[in-house]
């Protein structure tokens, strides 16, 4: 294995050369253009024209009798783009929607595509074969010329992209407001939905048909994770698939009974889970993080609030509170109590040791805080919003989280800065003596 | 009551709008004068936000035409600007405030030109018209539904056009957005601007506008509010008095009437 990855990533095979390049051009382009029909909710317009352009390509080689990579490429676009086509008619002029108008295109072209294909490899026409490595694809078998054909498309591809980058950012995102400053909408949408076509027809050569709409949109989705702005995720998803594809091509070099295509969708797929799972703010590690520190953050408000409500009870602020006490109020955990009581000692909040605690004035003064605002919110509650005072004690218990200085002060100019609670409980305020 | 104008800048002659063979509005016919802000008011389904997608040529009409500043809209784009109603988009799109906003810009520098200094400028301008500047670099999908719509608006500043059409700028706004809105609409109309915007609200419309368009399916009414909002009018508008157009819009539809 690592006899072979030194002898490939030392490019001292010309062949390796043409399928690194090759591989990593059909990646970056794919991708490039997949971002555009992810962001505009086409993902599987580009799986239908992925099956759709099996029986382009056998119907090419049928009709030409070798296999030019040049005539086989023009079979799978016209294919591809009659797909388009049919799935547009359908949709306009039948009650069927867009869902079963792509399935039923998928299937039907698909099908066509491997009767061909099954009838070409009866025929036993020696040229034939390496046809099928259609289906799953062969990143392995670009050699000499096919690489100058796939590696133009591609950079005409990149090339496309960039030079269109306003216009197609602007129908994705509004194709309304396009239209309505006067710009062709529809034909750009052409322009795209020939990219897309074109971006399959050179893709199946590293992942075949059937897998080719994940080299599409994967890599569009796992850049997604890490950026707000289009031109980085652009950049991301084709380095994505760049990387990917590479990866396929070495597993295929390595290991030549092994299809690409599979290969080449594992690998994106590890990495779009990486992405899914590891992305700063919109990767689930890092919401699961801000939620349990969310969590942490009202338990530590709990305690200090059920510290203040016992003082509150004894008048006594000079006397330590253990937390077995604490426990016979509330229905908690002995260790998270002392946890959240370490950390609140850390920000000064309370002091202490190990069983037995008491606030500080900056936690006095917090606890108060947060008993304030319940207090203020189940008045407004039962005053404002007339709801019964029986009921009104759940939401404030969530509320006095929530609510923010401002939205505070706003609470309690509403109310007149009053007094009491509605269970007749005094509101405290800063400014009173604690 | 239908109000005629004499040097009008936007002239609705006759237009007749249909979805799927089935027609929406009927026979509109009106004008307006310019420096207004002008309220189109009409209950759900009346046809408004299809009214100003057919004036700004996003539908095409059965029959009728429309000229602002007596031309067609082709001829004088760059003059002419639209707000599509916010939730016609998905805010989760890959951009920045600043982003959304250049887009104004487009129609100025067209394929061959790019966003220089002063798109950016006149872009940071029309975010400062709409209390949006410190969020221009903000990705969209963070921003409150009412900073969403001022963005939008800001973008159509950007366009630096005479004539406005808004679709419901107030639908499901905060009360700064509402007040930001309202101060712009004011500002723009004494700068000579027309604004004219799709409102679905009954309570509000007598404080947003100048004038009203009250529509249901059909024209009822239009001119200065003091004519137009009377409860007579206002009853004819949200009072069903249209099931003969709607039953001839049905049966219009299941028939497939050759159009």
């Amino acid at each position: 294995m690592l006899r072979s990855f030194i002898e490939f990533f030392s490019f001292s095979d010309p062949n390796v050369v043409y399928v690194v390049v090759g591989t990593l051009l059909i990646g970056a382009s794919s991708s490039i253009v997949g971002c555009f029909t992810v962001l505009r909710k086409r993902s599987l317009v580009g799986d239908a024209i992925a099956h759709a352009v099996l029986p382009g390509v056998c119907l090419a080689f049928l009709l030409h009798g070798e296999k030019d990579p040049l005539i086989l490429l023009l079979g799978a676009f016209i294919s591809g783009w009659i797909s388009i086509i049919v799935i547009d008619l359908i949709v306009e002029n039948t009650r069927i929607k867009t869902d079963a108008a792509l399935g039923i295109v998928l299937s039907v072209f698909f099908g066509l595509g491997i009767l061909l294909l099954t009838h070409i490899q009866k025929t036993g026409n020696a040229s034939q074969s390496g046809l099928d490595s259609f289906l799953f694809g062969k990143a392995a078998s670009i050699v000499g010329a096919d690489l100058y054909t796939f590696g133009a498309v591609a950079v005409l591809l990149m090339v496309a992209v960039f030079a269109f980058f306003r216009e197609f950012t602007l129908i994705s995102f509004d194709p309304n407001y396009a239209q309505s400053i006067g710009m062709p909408v529809k034909w750009y949408q052409l322009v795209l939905s020939s990219l897309t076509v074109l971006a399959v027809t050179v893709g199946i050569q590293a992942v075949g048909v059937v897998l080719m709409a994940a080299l599409l949109i994967t890599p569009a989705v796992a850049a997604r994770f890490w950026t707000h702005r289009l031109w980085l995720m652009i950049v991301l998803a084709a380095l994505i698939g760049a990387i990917a594809n590479v990866s396929g091509a070495f597993i295929s070099y390595a290991a030549p009974r092994m299809p690409t295509g599979p290969w080449i969708i594992v690998v994106l797929t590890f990495l779009a889970m990486f992405s899914m799972f590891f992305a700063p703010q919109r990767g689930f590690l890092s919401k699961w993080r801000k939620a349990r520190s969310s969590k942490a953050r009202i338990f530590e408000e709990n305690v200090l609030k059920l510290l203040y409500q016992l003082e509150e009870k004894d008048g006594n602020k000079k006397v330590d509170r253990s937390i077995q006490e604490m426990l016979k109020r509330r229905d908690w955990k002995h260790s998270e109590v002392k946890a959240a009581l370490k950390r609140l000692d850390r920000r000064a909040l309370v002091t202490g040791q190990s069983e037995n605690w008491r606030l500080s004035q900056e936690g006095r003064m917090e606890g108060q805080r947060i008993v304030r605002i319940h207090r203020l919110w189940e008045l407004y509650l039962t005053t404002v919003m007339k709801v019964a005072p029986d009921h009104v004690h759940e939401t404030a218990e969530v509320m006095e989280h929530i609510i923010n200085p401002p939205l505070e002060k706003k609470l309690m100019r509403l109310l007149n800065k009053p007094e009491r609670d509605p269970h007749d409980s005094p509101i405290p305020y800063a400014e009173d003596d604690i | 009551m239908i109000k005629r104008v004499d040097n009008s800048i936007l002239e609705v002659h006759d237009l007749t709008v249909s979805y799927h063979n089935k027609p929406v509005l009927w026979n509109i016919d009106f004008d307006l004068p310019s420096g207004i802000v002008a309220g189109i008011i009409g209950p759900n389904g009346a046809g408004k936000s299809t009214l100003i997608k057919s004036i700004m040529g996003l539908i095409s009409p059965d029959q009728g035409y429309t000229k602002i500043f007596g031309q067609p809209l082709n001829e004088i784009r760059s003059r002419v600007s639209y707000v599509p109603q916010r939730e016609s988009v998905d805010w989760d799109f890959p951009a920045s405030a600043m982003d959304v906003v250049l887009m104004g810009r487009y129609s100025e520098r067209g394929f061959w030109g790019r966003y220089n200094d002063e798109d950016r400028k006149i872009a940071k301008q029309s975010l400062e018209q709409v209390d949006m500047l410190p969020f221009a670099n903000r990705q969209i999908s963070q921003l409150s539904g009412g900073q969403q719509q001022r963005v939008f608006l800001a973008r159509a500043l950007a366009q630096q056009a005479d004539i406005y059409f808004m679709d419901e700028p107030f639908a499901g706004v905060d009360a700064a957005t509402e007040a930001s809105i309202l101060n712009l609409l004011r500002e723009m109309s004494h700068s000579g601007k027309t604004m004219i915007v799709v409102h679905h609200d009954l309570q509000s419309a007598y404080d947003y506008f100048d004038w009203m368009i009250l529509l249901n399916r059909r024209l009822i009414a239009v001119g200065p509010k003091a004519d137009v909002f009377t409860d007579e009018l206002i009853q004819e508008t949200y009072g069903g008095n249209l099931s003969i157009l709607a039953t001839l819009g049905n049966i219009m539809q299941q028939k497939d009437y050759p159009k």
